[in-house]
């Protein structure tokens, strides 16, 4: 709809013919004035790469050490702990929850409006 | 149905897809769990084994066995050994290698003075396996794709991929860089001896990849998982 119809006495009242104060319209909305039962494609932020302290701090004590795993061992249990830990949340995540940084990517938001639409007309 | 007549071979029980139904259970090869009585079963193995009473089991794989010498971390690597399926020829050469690697170390362990004899470990299993686990590299490269150029990123590897990873690293080693005439099973006792002491060749690829994992550890932002 490229210019909505309103009921011709809302026309008459916002332009204020009715308090001879004609002037020209004062809203000319493109589309209607209303909520859409869907949100606009918005490409979601990559999630930031996790375990990069542990890897860091590994890689430092390789450096000291000359890449010998035997002095290192400590350093790598805590990595392989922290990229244990990362996986098991990736795979307890992907649920229709709130994502960690508390949003929902527009499809599954899509999704949940078209199951509960705006009502526009009673029957 | 015929396949056409000179290069395909024919099956002599034709297979289309074959897949189980859901409902068909793993089969359970360990001696153990049929021996313990019924007392010491928790609750969960209880309901396991009432179950088993009623749903239909799946038919046991070839390498599946419940032999005190059967080894899974074996196995595999023999399979991976194994070339146009011949398992008969890569069975016997993995077992001519844990042979050799006893040979040489009952010899390292009878010329060895006294106080050194208890360090020689003379277990072709244990060498086997603590090889592996020093050969399995703890970080990878994964190549990136970021506004047009491809970046080797360092990314955590999983269990199975490490594994994979020593193993192929390994056999390639042994397969490509000797004298063409040395037997497998030499090639390979020699190798899995000299990673079994944080040497040799296969030790130093893992090293070279680390190497390149830490040169390249500004690029550890471009992962997204």
């Amino acid at each position: 709809m490229a210019a909505p119809a309103y009921p011709p006495w809302v026309t008459r009242w916002v332009s204020g013919q009715w308090r001879n104060k004609k002037r020209p319209p004062a809203l000319r909305p493109p589309r209607t004035l209303a909520l859409a039962d869907k949100v606009a494609n918005r490409r979601e932020q990559a999630t930031e790469a996790t375990c990069i302290t542990e890897m860091s701090v590994m890689m430092a004590c390789w450096k000291q050490n000359d890449f010998n795993d035997a002095p290192c061992a400590e350093e790598i249990r805590m990595f392989y702990d922290c990229v244990a830990k990362a996986e098991k949340e990736r795979k307890n995540q992907n649920e229709d929850t709130l994502s960690s940084r508390g949003n929902l990517p527009s499809s599954k938001v899509n999704k949940l409006l078209k199951r509960f639409p705006q009502i526009t007309r009673y029957v | 149905c015929h396949s056409p007549a000179s290069l395909a071979p024919r099956r002599i029980m034709p297979v289309r897809w074959s897949r189980y139904n859901p409902s068909y259970l793993e089969p359970e090869a360990k001696k153990e769990s049929y021996q313990k009585p019924l007392e010491e079963l928790t609750e969960e193995e209880r309901e396991q084994m009432e179950l088993k009473a009623v749903r239909p089991i799946k038919a046991a794989p070839p390498s599946l066995s419940s032999s005190v010498f059967s080894d899974p971390m074996i196995s595999k690597f023999t399979n991976m050994m194994m070339k146009s399926g011949n398992k008969v020829l890569a069975r016997s050469l993995m077992s001519q290698t844990l042979e050799l690697i006893k040979r040489k170390q009952v010899e390292k362990y009878h010329k060895a003075p006294e106080k050194e004899k208890e360090t020689i470990e003379c277990n072709p299993y244990v060498i086997f396996h603590q090889a592996l686990k020093n050969c399995q590299p703890i970080i990878g490269l994964s190549s990136i794709t970021r506004g047009g150029k491809t970046y080797q990123v360092p990314v955590p590897l999983t269990d199975n991929r490490r594994r994979f990873l020593a193993m192929k690293w390994l056999i390639t080693e042994c397969r490509e860089h000797k004298h063409r005439r040395t037997m497998m099973p030499e090639k390979l006792s020699q190798e899995l001896l000299l990673a079994f002491n944080n040497e040799g060749p296969v030790i130093k690829r893992k090293h070279v990849l680390h190497k390149m994992a830490e040169a390249n550890r500004a690029y550890a932002h471009f992962r997204w998982w």
